[in-house]
Formats: structure tokens, sequence, C-alpha cells
């Protein structure tokens, strides 16, 4: 939805200490401009962003604290986007993830300047962006939703799913099926008819 | 039946042949591991050791990894052979595979002793509790060894299990070689994982087993190679170029991975699919959603492979036709989104051969009305159908001329087959070969020179299938009407047909001259070039009716039994004219030796190649004197299905060769001593804290460290190496969070996989909801598999492309829900592990200088108030399927879930009951949902 923008909201601000960081030259779906930030990236009014490359931060171990220490609390959001330029990470990662949970900065951890820079475009895209692409619930149709009903047991496939239901005629008659008559239908052999009788009579709570 | 000669077991045993014996002599000395050859009796060797022990009583012995009938199996066993050899302190098997039996219960059973088959996850809960003393154990069967690798729930067992017990013993048993050989040393590998040093490997080529089954009872065997037909093979050549072209495809679409092996000769072995679908696995979170297509489509086309050996004509198509109703395109999608195969000829080819082994059209008749093509159904036969007649008759004969063998057989005709749908096949074939179609007397069958013939049957089928299709095509029409209006344009021609949607077809020639109007330039192909769905015209269908109702009559005469009364599917007796029986019977693993010994057939016809159950025959005829047994062996010749038991065979052997290799040069270092229990632990553990493991533990508490887990996430491998890292591991059932490191640390473990369903159904937004409610510092683990490649990386390239990062398009990559996910929750924390090895190391980490959990508290952290824990613990999987159901939302979800039993109940609810529990609104969707009715609707 077409939201007011702000003055210098559509892009992204760049901190001048990311010159020549190869992340700039992968953003090319939205526009940015250097700016004097505390933090790396100001990817709106509540989020900024840290660029650490782990080849950098085993060299130079304390820069990254310095650096968390000057934002201050400023934003609420605070990404620290690390690039995992290096084979043999797990110490560092191990070591961010305390970080992260004592000094509150959240890991995004990225390949490439590639992915980097879109995770940038991604947040600052997002800005103002509603969640309900990951609330589930999305509507669709009637077909899908019924294959997405009987594909849950595993092991049944979409085709399993339509000849069910052309089988029985409807879900609730499926549902009612009898082992039997599910068993005549092509492509159900024993495990899937074993599968879907059982989940349909497994009750939802687990008893003691 | 034999008795064991060791003089301190009064034991009587059923192992009448020589390896049995030495096998079981070995196992009832020493730990070890046995890999056998699939069919020679590995299920009998383990019930008879289970009987030694539990004849002797006072045991507590603990079979891990059986499954359902393996359990059925040894309880009847064990029941018997105690009733044999008069054991009065034999107790049998009792068998803890549920959650049903309480804490309480399940403590007080076993401090009684006897022989426990527990599920792993159960087991181990247990162990850890202590409610099962790991002291108090006599010994541990397990079973399918080759399923424990190192992080399995299994292994993590037999660790709890070594750890404090060091005298109980162990014996692991496999009848799969496959799994030893894959990979670095394997076969040691998986016997340090289960603490063994012996390997007893037992192939059919071994002496001892030779000797024992190539003696003078050797078992008679007639090898009959039964040509395909002309159809039959174009449809199979086809689809093996369809699966060709979908192994090109997938190796364009993935260049930078290693897949040499990737050829029409290995796309032939048993499991091709899986094979490439475990090396892509990997990557399997970065391959573009094509390639996700194809191997699907690969899966398909190999059970097609199966289908045109196995299915009758009619039965094929009908599967032909749910295929491809099942892989048409989505509302608005373009040739891009389709599976790649059903572009080519080769794929027209499959289409149209099989509706030509149904019907063809008839020569066009002139009618006052002008031409009219008819169909006339041509119904070829199964050649193995008419073998099996006769192969019948000369049992007959063979019967007739030499009524009295000697010998302790039944005269009983055994006739085996791959799965229960050939079986019904056969049965109704067998019933129905000798009514002859077209005539008015009743069948007879005695009647000189009449051949056995298939028609009526198939008649039958074609008649039915005819009914379906048209059924079906209402059904398709219901579930992707807007799918195909969205193909075909604004001008639907089904409107203008009328009543009975016929597309007008134009799938061959002779449709255009039959008045069709349509698609005269891309016969058989939909507008965006893919093959398309063929419905017959009313007219035409009415003549295949007429032409195959004529003997509707013969129809009533034996009802056709759709649904069989019996609870047991397997089995069909029917009464053959010499008064003996021909039982139909399917592969069923061990459970073919059964079949073998309760029905004692002098023949055995092996409708379908099963290298393991030729053993099984040999062991059969080897263990009675007096039982003389002759098999016939069908296959089709060139067949997939030849290649498929030749590359089997060969698999096989190989696979022995290489461990018999492997155990020849094996160092044994790992040993199971006093302080021992240490060694393999670091070797599993891969990297050892010293300052842990030298005693002085500088933790700052005094307690050992400990998590609490969620009992579910027991599946994973996780809690065993955060027990291996010596963090006392308490099970719970949590409500909220997975791992619980402190009181303020909630951790939600998600699997790549998991990762992706869960921002699919919005699970992942309700959990981190909750978990912000009940804890401080909530974090979000998302773990990567050992052998995945750790990045989220997909191949093709996504950035610079201004679609992607549109907010107004739905998000569909991973990257892009990550990123919503934090702007929602900005304090929740992401953990990015690379193995579960790490994620141990990391919560070791972040535990440190925190206080210890408390589970109660964790416990009742997410729980109503008034409520007991119990009511809490749900099943996954109904749970899921209520939640894709329209009109069910996360919040009233568990309303309905409280009040009802199963999903049966809900689906058979009506408005009224559902809108009392979940509002009016919702429960006008949900029972619309359920009663919608896609074949009694007019249109």
């Amino acid at each position: 939805q077409a939201l007011p923008q702000r003055s210098s909201g559509s892009s992204i601000l760049v901190s001048p200490r990311q010159k020549g960081n190869p992340v700039l030259a992968a953003l090319r779906s939205l526009p940015w401009e250097y700016s004097d930030i505390p933090a790396d990236y100001g990817l709106g009014l509540t989020t900024c962003a840290l660029f650490l490359s782990l080849k950098y931060h085993r060299l130079h171990p304390e820069y990254i604290y310095t650096r968390i220490r000057n934002l201050q609390g400023k934003y609420n959001l605070r990404i620290l986007l690390t690039m995992v330029d290096i084979p043999n990470h797990e110490d560092s990662l191990r070591e961010l993830s305390k970080t992260s949970l004592i000094n509150n900065v959240t890991i995004i951890l990225c390949w490439s300047a590639a992915e980097a820079a879109r995770y940038l475009e991604l947040y600052k895209s997002y800005e103002h962006a509603n969640f309900s692409a990951i609330k589930g619930q999305q509507a669709t149709g009637y077909a899908e939703k019924l294959v997405e009903f009987v594909t849950v047991p595993r092991g049944i496939n979409k085709a399993d799913a339509i000849s069910l239901v052309s089988a029985f005629g409807s879900i609730k008659n499926a549902v009612n099926g009898d082992p039997e008559q599910v068993a005549i239908i092509g492509g159900w052999g024993e495990k899937k008819v074993k599968r879907w009788c059982s989940v349909v009579e497994e009750p939802f709570r687990v008893q003691q | 039946m034999s008795t064991n000669n060791a003089p301190p077991q009064p034991v009587r045993l059923s192992l009448p042949l020589e390896y049995q014996q030495h096998l079981f002599q070995e196992l009832r000395a020493e730990d070890e591991l046995v890999v056998i050859a699939k069919g020679l009796g590995l299920m009998r060797l383990v019930t008879n050791l289970l009987h030694s022990y539990d004849a002797a009583g006072n045991n507590l012995i603990i079979v891990v990894g059986a499954e359902d009938r393996e359990n059925a199996w040894i309880g009847e066993a064990l029941a018997e052979q105690a009733a044999i050899s008069m054991a009065p302190k034999a107790r049998g098997l009792t068998v803890v595979n549920t959650d049903f039996t309480s804490v309480a219960a399940r403590e007080k059973m076993y401090a009684k002793g006897g022989i426990y088959s527990i599920t792993s996850r159960i087991l181990v809960v247990d162990l850890l509790t202590t409610l099962l003393r790991t002291e108090s154990i006599t010994g541990v069967i397990l079973l399918h060894a080759d399923k424990v690798v190192a992080t399995s729930l299994e292994a993590f067992i037999l660790r709890i299990y070594r750890q404090k017990n060091k005298t109980g013993f162990l014996k692991a048993f496999s009848d799969s070689p496959d799994p030893f050989t894959i990979g670095f040393s394997p076969l040691a590998t998986m016997m340090r994982n289960m603490f063994l040093r012996k390997a007893s490997l037992w192939p059919r080529f071994h002496v001892t087993v030779a000797g024992s089954l190539e003696g003078k009872k050797k078992a008679e065997v007639i090898e009959l190679e039964v040509p395909m037909t002309d159809d039959m093979n174009a449809i199979q050549q086809a689809i093996m170029e369809c699966v060709e072209v979908s192994i090109h495809e997938l190796k364009k679409g993935n260049s930078g991975l290693e897949m040499d092996d990737w050829n029409l000769d290995s796309a032939l072995l048993k499991n091709f699919d899986v094979m490439v679908r475990r090396q892509l696995d990997p990557n399997w979170h970065r391959v573009s959603w094509k390639t996700k297509q194809i191997v699907s489509d690969l899966t398909v086309l190999r059970s097609l492979l199966h289908s045109v050996l196995a299915l009758d004509a009619v039965s094929f198509l009908q599967q032909l036709d749910t295929i491809h109703a099942a892989h048409s395109p989505q509302p608005g999608s373009t040739r891009q989104n389709q599976s790649p195969w059903l572009f080519l000829d080769a794929a027209n080819t499959i289409f149209a051969t099989a509706k030509q082994r149904v019907y063809t059209a008839k020569r066009a008749d002139v009618t006052p009305q002008g031409l009219v093509d008819s169909l006339r159904p041509v119904l070829e036969e199964q050649p193995k159908w008419a073998l099996l007649a006769e192969i019948l008759e000369e049992i007959d004969r063979d019967l007739y001329f030499e009524p009295s063998t000697r010998g302790d057989s039944n005269q009983t005709i055994l006739v085996m087959c791959s799965d229960t749908a050939t079986c019904r096949q056969l049965r109704d074939y067998l019933q129905t070969m000798h009514v002859q179609p077209k005539t008015d007397e009743t069948p007879n069958p005695n009647k000189e020179n009449h051949k056995p013939s298939a028609s009526f049957m198939m008649r039958r089928r074609l008649r039915n299938y005819l009914n379906w299709k048209r059924e079906f095509a209402k059904v398709n029409h219901e579930l992707f009407s807007e799918n195909q209006k969205a193909l075909e344009g604004a001008v639907d021609p089904r409107l203008a047909q009328g009543s009975y949607k016929g597309r007008a077809p134009a799938n061959k020639r002779r449709r255009i001259r039959g008045g069709g109007v349509i698609g005269a330039t891309t016969p058989g192909r939909a507008a965006n070039g893919s093959v398309a769905q063929y419905f017959e015209k009313p007219a035409e269908v009415a003549d295949l009716i007429e032409e195959v109702q004529m003997l509707e009559e013969e129809a009533h005469q034996k009802a056709d039994i759709v649904a069989d009364p019996l609870e047991d599917m397997d089995d069909y007796f029917e009464v053959y004219d010499m008064q003996d029986l021909v039982v139909i019977h399917a592969y069923d693993g061990d459970q073919d030796e059964h079949v073998l010994e309760e029905i004692r057939p002098r023949y055995i016809i092996m409708y379908e190649p099963d290298a393991s159950f030729i053993r099984r025959v040999e062991v059969y005829r080897s263990s009675h004197n007096d039982r003389n047994v002759r098999v016939y062996f069908m296959f089709y010749g060139g067949s997939v299905e030849e290649q498929r038991y030749l590359a089997s065979v060969r698999r096989e052997k190989d696979c022995f060769t290489k461990l018999i290799k492997e155990r020849a040069s094996m160092s044994v270092v790992m040993t199971t001593d006093s302080h021992g229990v240490e060694d393999p632990q670091e070797a599993f553990l891969r990297t050892v804290n010293t300052r842990i493991a030298g005693g002085g533990r500088l933790t700052a508490t005094a307690e050992q460290p400990r998590v609490v887990v969620d009992v579910r996430e027991f599946r994973s491998s996780l809690p065993s190496l955060l027990h291996g890292r010596n963090l006392n591991v308490i099970p719970c059932m949590l409500t909220v969070g997975d791992y619980i490191l402190s009181p303020n640390i909630c951790i939600e473990r998600k699997s790549i996989s998991d990762l992706i369903s869960s921002f699919k159904d919005g699970r992942l937004y309700s959990q981190a909801e909750t978990m912000f409610q009940h804890y401080k510092s909530p974090m979000l683990l998302i773990e990567f598999d050992q052998n995945k490649s750790f990045t989220l990386e997909p191949f093709a390239d996504l950035s610079g492309n201004l679609r992607s990062v549109n907010p107004n398009e739905a998000p569909s990559d991973l990257q892009s829900k990550i990123v919503l996910l934090t702007l929602a929750f900005p304090r929740l924390r992401i953990i990015w592990s690379s193995s579960p090895y790490q994620t141990a190391e990391i919560f070791e980490n972040l535990k440190t200088q925190e206080p210890e959990p408390d589970p109660i508290a964790a416990v009742r952290a997410g729980l109503d108030k008034d409520m007991k824990a119990e009511d809490q613990a749900f099943n996954l999987e109904p749970h899921e399927m209520l939640g894709v159901v329209p009109g069910v939302t996360p919040q009233n979800l568990k309303n309905l879930t409280l009040e009802t039993e199963n999903v049966r109940e809900v689906a058979n609810m009506t408005v009224g009951e559902l809108s009392s529990l979940i509002g009016k609104e919702a429960a006008r969707k949900v029972h619309g949902f359920f009663n919608r009715n896609l074949i009694d609707i007019d249109m």
C-alpha cells in the first residue's frame, strides 16, 4: 500500500565508512545516499544495520563491540549483518551468538555481497510492510486447500489427494471412508491407506 | 524342530539349519553385530534368541528399533515357543509404543522385568528420567542396526545404556547391507556407534549358508520369461525417454552439483529418485522450484514404470488420468510452471498408447446424422495372465496324473506378487477367466478348447472406468475450472457443449474428422503446449458403454466385492476346481516365512521377481525334509522389472563383498573396559572440553548444568549431543519453546525445512508471540544439517530484481520472511548454527554465567492455569490438517481441538454444532469445506 513517504525516507542511508564495500555496488534496486549516522546503514527510523565481515572480525575482534557501543541504544532493531567469508566460522559465530544476547543486536548471516545488499534492500522496502505474509492464513482456492489438507500426512501426494476425493465425492466422505474402500483407489498402497486412516482417527490430544 | 544340545539351556528352539544354529551359538556367546542377507530368516533368529533368555526368566531385556509388525511377530513367536517348550518362567513380550501407558504404570512394569519392545522416543525419555534404571537392564537387542548413525536416537540410547551399564549384553541385527557400505570406513563407524567389537556377516554365498541351502533338498525352480506386448514396450520406451529428459533438465538447472552418475542406467535402480533426492538434499533449500518439481516428476515416472507392468490396461489409463489432472497447471500459470516431461512427444505417446490399449475408434459408420466416430474396446490383456492360466492348468494336469505325492506339502498353489493391488487383480482374473462374454448360458469352466481370458474382467473394469471418468470429469471441473478457463481464454467450449462437459477432443486425427473444431494445428496439446486432458464426447462414450454393457446380467451373478469384510486384506482364498486352494499373497518381508509355513504349498508361482523370497523358499525347503516345492518364476523379458531384479541381486552381493573386505582390514580399537565409555564418546563428540573432562569443573554452578528439552525434540539429534557434552538433559512436555537454557533464555529450534513450513502456516509467528509472553530473551535457532551447505543463497540470482523487493508482492523466499520476522519482533535473537554439533557448543556458551532453568516453571509456562499439563499435549498431524481448513484460525483451533476428538468428528459435525464452538461464520466455512460435493452437482 502506498504510504506517505518521508523526506529522506525512500533511500538507504549509508555511512561514509562503508565506502569501497562491494555491497554498495550490489545495491541496485533502491536508491542510497551517504549520511552521517552512527550505524553503517540506516534502514528506516528504528532500524539500522552494522556490517561485519568475519575475515575482518577475526583480525580485529574488538572492533564490533566499539561500534555497537557507539550506537548507544538509538535504534529499536539493530541488525548485525555478518558476512561469512571464512571456512572455519564456528568459533566466531558462537561468540557472536553470545554477543547478540548481551548487546541486543540481531544477527543476520549472508554469504555474498549480493545477498547482503538484498537483505538491506529488503529491510528498507519492508519498513512499513505488514506481517500478514508470515502469519499464515493466505486465502487460496478450494482446490489448493483440499490438496493441502489431504497431503498433510507424509507420503501422500497431490495425485493421491485428487484420486481420493474423486473416488469419495467429498472430503467428508473421504474422512469417513473405510481402509478397504480407500485401498481400491489406484495409487493408494497399504502404507498410504494406513497413514490416512490413522490420521483422521488420531485424537487431537495425546492421552496420558 | 531340533533341540539345542547345549546343556544349560533346556529350551526348545526352531532353528533347523546349520548356519542358523551356528549363528545362535555365536550370539549366545558374545556381543556382536549380525548382518545377514535378506530372506535368510533374521526374525526367526531373533525370536529364538529372545526365547532363550525369556525362558530363563528374571531378565530385563529391551528390544530397540522394532517396527509394529515385528513386534507382533516377536510376541506371537515368544508365546508359541513358550508353550512348546513349556517354560514356566517365560513371560512373553510387552510392547510399549505409545504414550498411553502412564508413567507410573511403566515404572511398575519395568520393575517386574521381562522382554520389552519400546519405541525409541519413549525409551530415551525413560532412561533419562531414570524411570527405567540402566543398571537393571540385562541386555539390549537392536533391530535395524543399519539405521544407527552417530546422531540417531538409537545411538543415543546405546550411549546412555553403556555409560552406566557395562555388563549387559548388546546384540545388533540388520538385514540390509547397503547402508554399511556408504562413506568412509562405514562398518567401523557404525560399530563404534553401537559400542560393538565384532561383526558377523552372513551373505547368501557364505559357505555354511550355501551348504545348508544347496544340499540334496533343493527346490525346483522354473524360470519363465514373458515378452511384453508392443504397446507396453512403447510405453516403457516413452517413459524412459521422459526420465532421460528430466534428468537432463536437472543437470542443466544445477550445474554446480556433482551428478555424474545420474544417467538412464542408474534410473533403473530401485531407489533412483531417493538417490537424487539425497544428493540434492544438502542444497535442498537452495535449489529452484523447478528442480524440486523435476525430482518429484522422477518419482511419478518411476511409479509409472512399475504400473505399466503391474496394472491392467484400464487401471493404468485411470492412473494416467489422475496424474495428468494433478499436474495440470495452477491458474494463470505459464508453461514454465509445468512439469517438463508433459511437453515431450514421448508423453503424448504414453497417453495415446495407454488409451489405445483400452479402446480405439471403430471405422466410421454412416448414419443419417452424418459421420459419427464410435469407439470400440480393445482391452489388451497383460501377457502374464495367460501364462498364469497356463501354469495353473499344467499344475492341474500334474496333480491329476500324480495325485498322491509323497510328502508333507498341501496341494496348495501359492501365487506371490508384489502388492495387494496385484493380489486383487489376480483374484479377479482367476475368478472370471473362464467366464465367457457374449454367451447367455452359465459359464462352463470345463468346456473343451476354451481359452481362459480376462475379457470379462476387463470389460467390467472398462465399465467402471467409464463411470469413474464421467465423475472424475466433474470433480476435475470443480477443482480446476479456474485453471482451464485461464488456459482457454474467454470462450469456454464446455458452455457451448451443453449439459455434459466434453472438451472438443483434439487428441487424434480422427477426431478432426469427427467434428472437432479446435486444436487442429496442435493435436493433443492444450493452449500452453502441454498434453491436454482428454474427455470423450457423450455419444462416443454411449457407444462404448453399450458395447460393454452386454453382459450386465452376468455381472450380477457375482457381485464385485469392493470392500472385503474380513479384517485381513492380504489373503484371498478361492476354491479352485480341483478342491485345492489357490492362495494369492503379496511379498511382505519376513512375514512370508509364516505364509510358507502355514500354507505348505506344493507349487509356488512368483508372479513378480523377488530375490529375498527365493531365499525364503530355499530356507523353507531345506528346513523340511519331506516337503517338495516347485517354483515358477515369471518376469517380463527386457523390462525394467527384470533389470531391477538383476541389479538388486548384484548390488547386495557387492555390498557384502565390500563389508567383508573392510572387516578384514578393520583395526579394532574401541573398547568397553572400565573407563571405556569415555573413549567412544570422545570420538563421537569430536572435540572435548578438557576443562570438564579433567574433573575439576570450572563452571560457576555447583550442580551439573542442565537444559530442559521438549520431548518432541527427541526426534532430532540435538538432545543426544547436549547429553554428550555433559549437560543434564531433562525431558519435559513444553508448551512454549523447544529448549530452555536458563530462566530467561528460551529457544525455538528450526531446521531449514521446518523454518520454511512454519513461515508458511504462520506457526513461527505465533510461537514467537508466546515466547515473548513468558521469557525475557527468546531466541530462534536456525540449524543447518551437518552435511548440508551452510548458506541460504539460492542458485538463482535474485539481486537487482526490483520485483523481488517489492513489499506488495507476497514474499516467496526465505530471506524476505526472515526480514519480516525480525521487523515484527525486534528483540528476537537469531542463532545461526551450521550443524547440531555446533548448536551444542553454542548452547553451552550461552548458558555460562546464567542461572539454571527450573523444569517445573518451564512446563507451566504457556499453560492455562486451570488446565492440567496432560490436556496440552497435541498430536501434530491432525492438528496441521485442521489448521489448513478454511475458517479455522490459530485462535479457534485450540477451542476446536479441545472440544472434539479427531478430524473425523469435526468432518461429521453440523453447522449448528460447529458454530457453538467457533462461531457462525467460521462454522459455515468449515462445514462447507468438508461437505462440498464434487460429484452430484448439476452443471
